[in-house]
């Protein structure tokens, strides 16, 4: 891992795009503003991690069989035109 | 046709028309970016969206309005522009499902990082909405069992 000491107001470089930089440290916090390009998505680490393990359990835990709970559902119906495999 | 072996389906012939790609993989699955979604049964919402990279691999999803028609989430910029669509292009919402083994009653939809796919290109990206608004656990079903 690069390690950098950085004081309020410098900032760092990360390829071409990003900017990171130190605005404040008070209180045992740092306020970081972060500049991107659009297409780069910039989030607190925390988020990145519950999507994560919610998809892990979500893959994990999913039954072979839910056709009881599945049928609660066949009275509602959403618009759905998105391609689906129509073989198995 | 495509044919790939999944674990739960055995052996699948995909219509690489309808396969779906992801812009990006999902989080915790980086070398599953090719997808197709295979109806639950003829009379209900649920999918399974079952990956072509990796046969132990499938989600269970269902379209996000059926589950939550309120689900009206502000998309992060620059989705439409990755999944290629235009303006007025409509996009499909699909939510992942946790449903536990133990006790399916219990099962939640995460409507933190919901599935964006684009029907007409068949781009596909999982998106993270605002924290403070949207639950990665959102149950399904009242505790009262209703």
């Amino acid at each position: 891992m690069l390690i950098l000491a950085r004081k309020p107001g410098e900032a760092i470089a990360v390829g071409d795009g990003i900017k990171i930089r130190v605005l404040e440290i008070k209180g045992g916090q740092v306020k970081i503003g972060i500049e991107a390009p659009n297409d780069i998505a910039v989030h607190r680490e925390e988020i990145y991690l519950r999507i994560l393990e919610e998809n892990k359990r979500a893959a994990l835990e999913t039954p072979a069989d839910f056709a009881s709970l599945a049928t609660a559902f066949s009275r509602s119906r959403g618009k759905l035109d998105i391609p689906s495999a129509t073989e198995k | 046709m495509l044919t790939v072996f999944s674990s739960r389906f055995g052996e699948i012939k995909a219509d690489p028309d309808k396969i779906i790609n992801m812009t990006s993989p999902f989080l915790g699955f980086p070398d599953s970016r090719r997808f197709i979604l295979i109806p639950h049964g003829e009379d209900t919402p649920f999918m399974w969206l079952q990956s072509l990279d990796d046969p132990q691999l499938a989600f269970v999803v269902i379209p996000a309005l059926t589950l939550v028609p309120e689900y009206q989430p502000v998309l992060p910029a620059q989705t439409r522009q990755e999944l290629k669509a235009g303006a007025e292009d409509e996009l499909n919402i699909l939510l992942l499902l946790t449903i536990p083994h133990s006790n399916p009653q219990k099962m939640t939809a995460n409507l933190l990082g919901p599935l964006m796919i684009n029907p007409e290109q068949r781009l596909a990206k999982q998106i993270i909405l605002d924290p403070n608004r949207w639950d990665p656990r959102w149950p399904v079903f009242t505790d009262d069992g209703k």
